[in-house]
C-alpha cells in the first residue's frame, strides 16, 4: 500500500535527479557564461539565443508573483455565491444514512439539516 | 407597529419596522440610512477636482462637461439602480412570501414566494468577501424530493443586518411558518 516511508527505489529516483539536476545547473552556466566564439570553435554551434539566459528567469520571478495573486482571485472565484445551495449542503450530506438511535452509544456523525440547527439556536425553548 | 434600532454588517444605522396586519399576516421592513449630503459633496468634489486637474494638463474644455455630465448621469444611475432605501419582508401565513425592495429613485421591485415553494426561512452563515457573515434567506422546496432544496433566495443584500435584527426577522417568520403545520391543509 502507499507509504511515506523510505524504499530503495525512491533512492534511486532521488540520486538521479540530483544528478539531473546539478547537470542541467552546469549546462544552463556554461551556456550563459562562455563567449559564443569559444563554443563555435568547439563545435557546439545550435544554441538558443544567450537573450534567453536572463529573460527566462525574468520571466519566471514575474510568474511566481502573478502566480500570488492568481490564487488569491482563484480563491475568491471559488467561493459560493450567497444564492448557491452550495452553502447548505452537498452531495455527502444528501446521500448520508440515518443510523438508528442506539442507547448508551454516542450517536452516530452526521450532518443536521439547518432548520433543526436555527431552531436550536434562535428559537428559545419553552 | 414598532420600530427597532439595528446596525447593519459594515456598521451603518438600520431600522426594523415590524407590522402585525392579522395572525397570519406579518410584514417586516429594514430602513437603510439615506444618502449623505458629505459623502455626496466628497465624492463629487473629487471628482471635478480630477477633472480639472486634467482640463489644466491638457488645455481642452471638453474635459469639464464631460465631467460635469458624468457625474450628474452616474448620480441617477446610482439613486435608480444601486441605492436601496427600504427592503420588505410581507409573510402571508396561506398565501406566501412577498420581498419587496424600495430604491432611493422611488423604484421599487417585489418577487413573490408562494407558499407551497417554501420550504423554510432560515439564517445562513456563508463567506463574502474575506467575511463570514449571516444573512436570511429562503430554502425553496425541491418538488421531487421532500427533503431537498432546490434553491436559496437571500434576503436583505443591500442593508445586511446583523444576528440580532435577523434573529428578530427570523422569530416573526417562524411563528408564522409554524402556523402552516398546525393547520389543516385545505386543498
Amino acid at each position: 500500500e502507499n507509504s511515506p516511508a523510505p524504499l530503495p527505489e525512491r533512492a534511486i529516483y532521488g540520486f538521479a535527479l540530483f544528478l539531473g539536476s546539478w547537470f542541467g545547473f552546469m549546462l544552463y552556466l556554461i551556456w550563459a557564461y562562455i563567449p559564443e566564439t569559444w563554443l563555435f570553435s568547439l563545435g557546439l554551434t545550435y544554441w538558443p539565443q544567450k537573450y534567453w539566459a536572463v529573460a527566462l528567469p525574468a520571466y519566471l520571478l514575474v510568474a511566481v508573483g502573478t502566480g500570488y495573486i492568481l490564487l488569491f482571485g482563484i480563491n475568491m472565484m471559488s467561493t459560493a455565491p450567497l444564492n448557491s445551495t452550495d452553502t447548505i449542503t452537498d452531495n455527502y450530506a444528501k446521500k448520508q444514512q440515518w443510523k438508528k438511535f442506539q442507547e448508551e452509544a454516542i450517536p452516530a456523525l452526521r450532518d443536521i439539516p439547518i432548520s433543526e440547527v436555527n431552531r436550536m439556536f434562535f428559537l428559545p425553548e419553552k | 407597529m414598532e420600530e427597532r434600532r439595528y446596525r447593519s454588517a459594515s456598521g451603518a444605522p438600520i431600522a426594523l419596522r415590524r407590522r402585525q396586519h392579522s395572525a397570519s399576516c406579518r410584514e417586516l421592513a429594514v430602513r437603510c440610512p439615506r444618502l449623505q449630503l458629505h459623502s455626496l459633496s466628497a465624492s463629487t468634489s473629487a471628482a471635478w477636482l480630477a477633472a480639472y486637474g486634467l482640463f489644466v494638463l491638457t488645455e481642452n474644455s471638453m474635459v469639464l462637461s464631460a465631467a460635469i455630465f458624468i457625474t450628474l448621469i452616474g448620480l441617477i444611475i446610482y439613486l435608480h439602480f444601486v441605492k436601496i432605501d427600504q427592503e420588505s419582508l410581507l409573510v402571508i401565513g396561506s398565501l406566501g412570501i412577498q420581498v419587496t425592495s424600495s430604491y432611493a429613485s422611488g423604484k421599487e421591485s417585489t418577487t413573490f414566494i408562494e407558499m407551497n415553494q417554501v420550504k423554510d426561512v432560515v439564517i445562513n452563515e456563508a463567506i463574502h468577501m474575506q467575511k463570514v457573515i449571516y444573512y436570511l434567506c429562503i430554502l425553496l422546496q425541491d418538488p421531487g424530493d421532500p427533503q431537498g432544496v432546490s434553491e436559496v433566495v437571500p434576503l436583505f443584500q443591500s442593508s445586511k443586518p446583523r444576528l440580532d435584527c435577523l434573529i428578530e426577522v427570523y422569530k416573526s417568520c417562524q411563528e408564522i411558518l409554524e402556523q402552516r403545520k398546525t393547520a389543516p391543509q385545505s386543498s
